[in-house]
């Protein structure tokens, strides 16, 4: 059957359409994204309001042992959390898809919507392709405010200290414009399969949000100085998910069949 | 050429057979109603006509269509209406119509001029730009249908299409399933309301899983024979009795009447003879026609022994 992208885009309009119209999930991606661009802005904020603490030259120590004596401790802390926060903040692109792909294709069964919509000439593929690019430009539009947002905020609290604008720097741009969009992929890639799968969006959503386990945890081995993150770190992690997607395609494409759709409601 | 044509139309979930060797045909333009208690394979063999689900083994032929080889194509010539309307409530009426249209391609002008005008026939007109979810449960179901025949299908699948309808809204949706039959379109109808059923379609088939019956109304019907009674006293003292008489298909009494239905009219002198015997006065008998729900039953009674 051949693909139309007439249907794939009539796919993205209605969802769309819904998400606009979903406050509480509105909500929601707006509420998570803040979260993680206050909560750095924060720390930064903390470093610079107490520069000449003790207690920040020790902790620099902990993670740099040859960390030299005039240097300054703030100023260390502020680039490694700048460095690590990436890891928590692909976290966004990862769930904001999942959020969304979980409604519109599990929600799909849930409300009983997916029989009309199957019974029309529309294909797997043009089905998959509409819901994800639904799912991801609102993920990548989110993630890039996001980011806007995060370089204001974190550039106006360390202004006192540094007198230069911190970020964009080379490593977050490559990550929200090359990282992040491979990673935003991958959790759409996700909810997709696992919906088709489950007849519930909420368990959808769970069972999906699983995937961001293993990303907590790397932040967590870096904030343990047990990973050096860094431009390298992240590009490596974005080619393990870029041949994770491919692989996501392939199965979705192979696992979203209209008999495995109907047949399984629950 | 059939309008849809079933070959030994199978389909297994797992170890279950739900539906079984499904093998007749429907005309073209033919109201054709498709009966049988919860769990007998109806929503599933529409499903499968309607390219939703595949066949175990066995094909089925839409227009000539394989609903193995041509999905898209036979999507093309198909409407459904599901069970549940299946409406995406933040959306408007609208907004659900024009995503349909758009899914089928079709002339935005044109589709939308058509869409108005079964709106105003179904008593929608001035309500398309409020959200579904604020619908009431029959212009819901009113506006998949008009969702489902917009595109003018060939076929139109209808599962139970009046469930949940005030009368008036019942009769308006019958009155527009017979205006699309009679502008040549197929309709296969699933519906528990057999009186609707025996209003509207012509032939049916009957199914529990397997094919039980399939025949015109009128001739399914005329199977056997059905007595109506005028007894004197309460006819319930000889529904008993009756019940366990071979040759007694049926014994139904209300009041003083007494329906008995019976293999051949060569049963009716015996009956006659067997219920004065038991002291019955009769005061009138005539052959009734048996209403299509006497028949069901009775089918369904013969397949559980």
């Amino acid at each position: 059957m051949a693909f139309q992208s007439r249907r794939a885009a009539a796919v993205f309009w209605k969802d769309f359409l819904d998400l606009r119209k979903n406050r509480g999930l509105m909500w929601t991606l707006l509420v998570f994204p803040a979260i993680l661009v206050m909560v750095p802005a924060g720390i930064v904020f903390a470093y610079v309001r107490d520069a000449t603490d003790a207690s920040l030259r020790t902790m620099a120590l902990f993670y740099d042992p040859n960390f030299p004596p005039g240097a300054s401790a703030a100023r260390y802390l502020i680039d490694r959390t700048l460095t690590d926060w990436f890891g928590l903040y692909l976290l966004m692109p990862v769930f904001v898809p999942i959020l969304i792909s979980s409604q519109s294709v599990a929600g799909e069964k849930e409300k009983r919507t997916i029989e009309p919509l199957l019974a029309s000439p529309v294909s797997a593929a043009e089905i998959i392709v509409g819901k994800s690019l639904a799912a991801v430009v609102p993920a990548a539009v989110v993630s890039l405010a996001a980011f806007i947002l995060f370089c204001g905020l974190v550039d106006a609290a360390s202004w006192r200290l540094l007198q230069e604008p911190l970020l964009p720097n080379g490593m977050w741009l490559f990550g929200v414009l090359v990282v992040a969009p491979l990673f935003a992929f991958f959790g759409n890639g996700v909810a997709v399969l696992v919906s088709a799968r489950v007849a519930d969006s909420r368990l959808a959503q769970q069972l999906s949000g699983l995937v961001t386990l293993p990303l907590i945890g790397l932040v967590g081995l870096q904030l343990a100085n047990l990973i050096k993150a860094g431009t390298r770190y992240y590009a490596i992690e974005g080619a393990v998910v870029l041949l994770l997607d491919i692989l996501l395609v392939i199965a979705g494409i192979r696992l979203f069949d209209r008999d495995r759709l109907i047949s399984r409601w629950v | 050429m059939s309008g849809i044509e079933l070959v030994q139309l199978s389909k297994r979930f797992g170890n279950r057979v739900a539906v079984d060797a499904l093998d007749f045909a429907i005309a073209p333009g033919e109201i054709f109603g498709l009966l049988g208690p919860n769990g007998a394979g109806k929503t599933t063999t529409v499903r499968m006509l309607s390219g939703l689900l595949s066949p175990s083994s066995g094909d089925a032929f839409v227009f000539g269509h394989s609903i193995r080889a041509d999905g898209e194509q036979l999507r093309r010539r198909i409407g459904l209406l599901t069970e549940q309307p299946g409406l995406y409530d933040r959306l408007t009426g609208r907004e659900n119509l024009l995503f349909f249209i758009k899914l089928h391609c079709l002339d935005r002008g044109q589709a939308w001029a058509r869409a108005l005008g079964y709106l105003d026939r179904f008593g929608l007109k001035g309500r398309e730009d409020e959200p579904c979810g604020s619908y009431s449960k029959g212009m819901r179901q009113k506006l998949a249908i008009v969702r489902a025949i917009l595109h003018q299908p060939q076929v139109i699948f209808f599962d139970e299409p009046t469930s949940g309808l005030d009368p008036e809204s019942g009769r308006m949706v019958r009155d527009a399933i017979a205006e699309l039959a009679a502008e040549g379109r197929t309709i296969v109808l699933c519906s528990h309301n057999l009186t609707e059923v025996e209003r509207l379609c012509q032939r049916v088939a009957v199914i529990k899983g397997r094919l039980l019956a399939l025949s015109s109304v009128q001739e399914l019907r005329r199977v056997g024979v059905t007595l109506e009674l005028r007894v004197g006293g309460p006819a319930i003292q000889f529904e008993r009795a009756l019940a366990a008489i071979p040759f007694c298909r049926s014994a139904l009494a209300d009041g003083n009447v007494l329906r008995v239905g019976l293999e051949s009219e060569e049963e009716v002198p015996r009956l006659i003879s067997l219920l004065v015997a038991q002291g019955a006065r009769i005061y009138s008998a005539h052959r009734a026609e048996r209403p299509l729900e006497e028949v069901y039953l009775e089918l369904m009674r013969e397949d559980a022994n």
